[in-house]
């Protein structure tokens, strides 16, 4: 079952330069908040910057991962 | 019991308050995947259509009822899907709309958004213009 440090450190991989803060907001390690912001969301879409990160994580998401809510943010 | 057998689904679980029912996919005979040739006829048909889990009237998920939370707050009419009563609507969604998540919002044939950027867009005062 992940974790929610387990979700930061690998968006912080697959996304170079990416901040994340991930909070399992059930406790039960499948469904989680993430607020992710990084240089490479600049220039797009809120839906590109949302597959991004969905993307780290592909059929996990719908599965072990039941739930991803998501804030993307590019760097102030 | 799941049979590799596509059986045709010729409606999708839909309701909705802009027309009538939608009996989807007409048969053009040897189509290869009528679920998925329904899902996106419906997304043609339908200037905003929402795939949620349950009905409006009985969201099934959080994020399902948040979202048309937001859109009775609008006032906007729009058809629903619910992907609940057979799990090839959702597999066949995700793969026209590259999403993978429920609710998925669509306008103008495109993808919105998931609940996330709805609410997002919502509360920036984007959604309603994005919807017209």
């Amino acid at each position: 079952m992940p974790s929610a440090e387990d979700l930061k450190q690998r968006i912080e991989i697959a996304i170079p330069g990416a901040q994340a803060e991930v909070e399992d907001y059930t406790g039960g390690g499948d469904h989680f908040k993430a607020t992710v912001t990084a240089a490479a969301f600049e220039g797009r879409s809120r839906i590109a910057q949302h597959r991004l990160v969905y993307d780290v994580f592909g059929a996990e998401i719908g599965g072990a991962i039941h739930a991803l809510s998501l804030k993307t943010q590019s760097p102030q | 019991m799941s049979s590799s057998e596509p059986s045709t689904i010729r409606d999708l679980p839909m309701s909705s308050n802009q027309t009538g029912p939608v009996g989807a996919a007409p048969s053009t005979g040897g189509e290869q995947n009528p679920i998925r040739e329904a899902i996106e006829q419906a997304i043609g048909e339908h200037k905003v259509i929402l795939f949620m889990k349950g009905t409006p009237e009985a969201p099934a998920c959080g994020f399902s009822a948040r979202t048309v939370a937001a859109l009775q707050e609008l006032d906007v009419p729009f058809a629903a899907v619910d992907i609940l009563p057979d799990p090839r609507i959702r597999q066949e969604l995700s793969v026209i709309s590259d999403w993978p998540t429920i609710p998925q919002l669509f306008a103008h044939g495109e993808l919105v958004g998931g609940c996330d950027i709805v609410i997002e867009m919502y509360e920036s005062g984007e959604l309603a213009g994005a919807l017209q």
